[in-house]
């Protein structure tokens, strides 16, 4: 949900389009729909997931609703385990909560919190969500029991221990390659004792043309340089103002992106589940897309990758 | 006066959009969802129902004063973006922030100006400024997405009566309350802040079990004791139609002309 400098849009369509977008989603046979949180950003980036989840839940009768992520230690405990049992129980229990750190300072600071206590509060707010499914102030449960799957975003050494020693699931980022997704899968593997699945993001464009595919490179360069630029921190300063650095940061994500005609784009997702990931979530809704070209995208997909799809290798991986 | 409908706690979507169905379609105003075991978060069953439910107001009562009011306002924000502008805010303080309710109300509604701002209360200071906090810092926060209303409705509720009438906003008075205290707490309101007070709800929570004469009647008086504008009466989804056509008709103008109400008796199925 961003109406932004490159693709301003009415803000209360973004929303009717999320549910539509689910929707179809859901009649092409997708599992879940997945949602980035962010807030306090020019383009209206959405601080409030699980509400708009809840509106496109409404829509919808099977479509599962996860976070890739929610900032969790952004939000009060427990304000968002009330949230997520409400959108759990009216959605018939579909919801997974993808559970991230953030990383913004300003995000933070608006909220009175300090960024480098993310970790306490994280896992506080886990524990927090925990006891609230379980009755201790006075709710309902929700549907799903104990709770709403968890999946822990990151790679981080910590996110990985957090996740092993919860029994939580892995939610992976978009920018890592098949060995180094392998390496941290077999961390994970190693360190819990009932591992949960193992997620892993993706953009992809599926382009048998190969000007499309190029003309989608520049439009995500550019999505991801405003926002390389302006958020991230390169060495100690924000991006924009470290231009080798973003390169290389750009370069990555353009990297790791699976562009191309349908075969090899699930080619490409195999090597995901052949390095161990054992859900992936793919990303081709940006601001520049327009709504037609997702259609057509999420349709590609369902008909032309998903079948050639082999997430069996990931539990051989 | 406008009517609107408070269903008896909802276990589920369907039940939820049954209400919001039946309110609609009996022309009622709309629907408040209050905090349930089951629903523990009206702002988002009110998400669900507004995707559901087109047209009608959806109010959703709030516990403020307890975790961060940013937090509340931004998921107002979304809700009322969402719903294409329909939602009423009732903030009501948590159980001993009676304190923190005004506060509280003023730093949301700040956030829901379409400005960059700058709060230092006693309770909360946004941007909070924190030395840890180092990186792109922000002099003033700014609350992203605006709501689609120009100002969010926002009323008070419960042990936030002073400090909503003080600001001249809405409030939603409890169904027991005594009438003429309710009245002399307006009338201090309006003398202390004139025409800064026009256009506030005031509101009172109603019971309705049938009775549509007896309803009528309160109503009337609500009106002459503290100028009545906004009723939420619980009631079940099916009580709609009566309310609608039995109540609603009744309350909008001061008076009715001799002898419509016994033609409305006489024609119109009980």
């Amino acid at each position: 949900m961003q109406s932004t400098a490159a693709a301003p849009a009415n803000p209360t369509e973004l929303y009717e389009r999320f549910a539509d977008d689910a929707a179809l989603a859901e009649r092409l046979g997708f599992r879940s729909i997945w949602s980035a949180e962010h807030r306090a950003w020019y383009d209206g980036w959405c601080p409030a997931l699980v509400h708009a989840q809840a509106f496109a839940a409404a829509r919808t009768e099977r479509l599962r609703f996860g976070h890739a992520i929610l900032l969790v230690p952004q939000h009060d405990p427990l304000r968002l385990a009330r949230a997520l049992a409400t959108l759990d129980r009216l959605s018939g229990g579909r919801v997974d909560l993808g559970a991230g750190m953030g990383h913004r300072d300003a995000e933070f600071d608006m909220l009175g919190l300090r960024r480098d206590r993310r970790g306490r509060l994280m896992d506080a707010a886990l524990d927090a969500l925990s006891a609230v499914w379980a009755g201790e102030h006075g709710d309902a449960p929700p549907l799903q029991r104990p709770g709403p799957p968890v999946w822990i975003g990151g790679m981080a050494p910590q996110a990985i221990a957090r996740a092993a020693s919860r029994g939580h699931g892995l939610m992976l980022p978009q920018t890592l390659r098949p060995p180094e997704l392998r390496t941290i899968v077999e961390a994970y593997r190693s360190q819990a004792r009932r591992p949960g699945t193992v997620g892993a993001l993706r953009d992809v464009w599926v382009a048998a043309d190969g000007r499309r595919a190029e003309a989608f490179r520049r439009a995500a360069e550019a999505h991801y340089r405003e926002e390389a630029g302006s958020w991230w921190v390169l060495k100690g300063q924000v991006g924009f103002s470290q231009p080798e650095q973003l390169a290389r940061q750009l370069a990555r994500v353009s990297d790791t992106q699976v562009v191309g005609p349908p075969e090899r784009v699930a080619e490409q997702l195999n090597d995901l589940y052949a390095a161990g990931a054992e859900f992936l979530v793919l990303r081709a809704n940006f601001d520049f897309v327009e709504r037609a070209e997702l259609r057509e995208q999420l349709e590609l997909l369902a008909e032309g990758v998903v079948p050639l799809l082999d997430p069996a290798a990931a539990r051989a991986a | 006066m406008r009517l609107l409908l408070e269903p008896p706690a909802a276990a589920g979507l369907d039940a939820l959009a049954a209400a919001g169905e039946a309110v609609c379609a009996a022309g009622l105003d709309g629907v408040l969802l209050a905090p349930s075991p089951e629903l523990p978060a009206p702002l988002v069953a009110a998400a669900a129902l507004a995707a559901r439910v087109p047209s009608i107001l959806i109010a959703a009562e709030v516990e403020v004063g307890e975790g961060h009011p940013i937090e509340v306002a931004e998921e107002a924000a979304v809700v009322d973006v969402a719903s294409g502008g329909r939602l009423i805010l009732v903030a009501a303080p948590a159980p001993g922030r009676e304190d923190r309710a005004g506060e509280a109300l003023d730093l949301i509604r700040t956030a829901l100006a379409p400005a960059p701002f700058r709060v230092e209360g006693p309770t909360w200071r946004v941007p909070a400024g924190l030395p840890q906090n180092q990186h792109n810092p922000e002099r003033r926060a700014r609350l992203t997405p605006s709501p689609v209303q120009p100002r969010l409705e926002v009323w008070g509720a419960g042990g936030a009566r002073d400090a909503a009438l003080g600001r001249g906003l809405g409030f939603l008075a409890e169904a027991d309350g005594d009438p003429r205290e309710l009245g002399a707490a307006w009338a201090r309101a309006a003398a202390a802040l004139g025409p800064a007070l026009i256009g506030a709800a005031r509101a009172r929570r109603e019971r309705f079990d049938g009775d549509a004469p007896a309803l009528v009647a309160r109503l009337r008086a609500g009106r002459a004791a503290f100028g009545q504008s906004w009723a939420v009466v619980a009631a079940p989804a099916r009580a709609a139609q009566a309310i609608s056509r039995r109540v609603r008709p009744r309350v909008q103008t001061d008076r009715l002309p001799e002898g419509l109400e016994a033609h409305w008796d006489a024609t119109l199925p009980r």
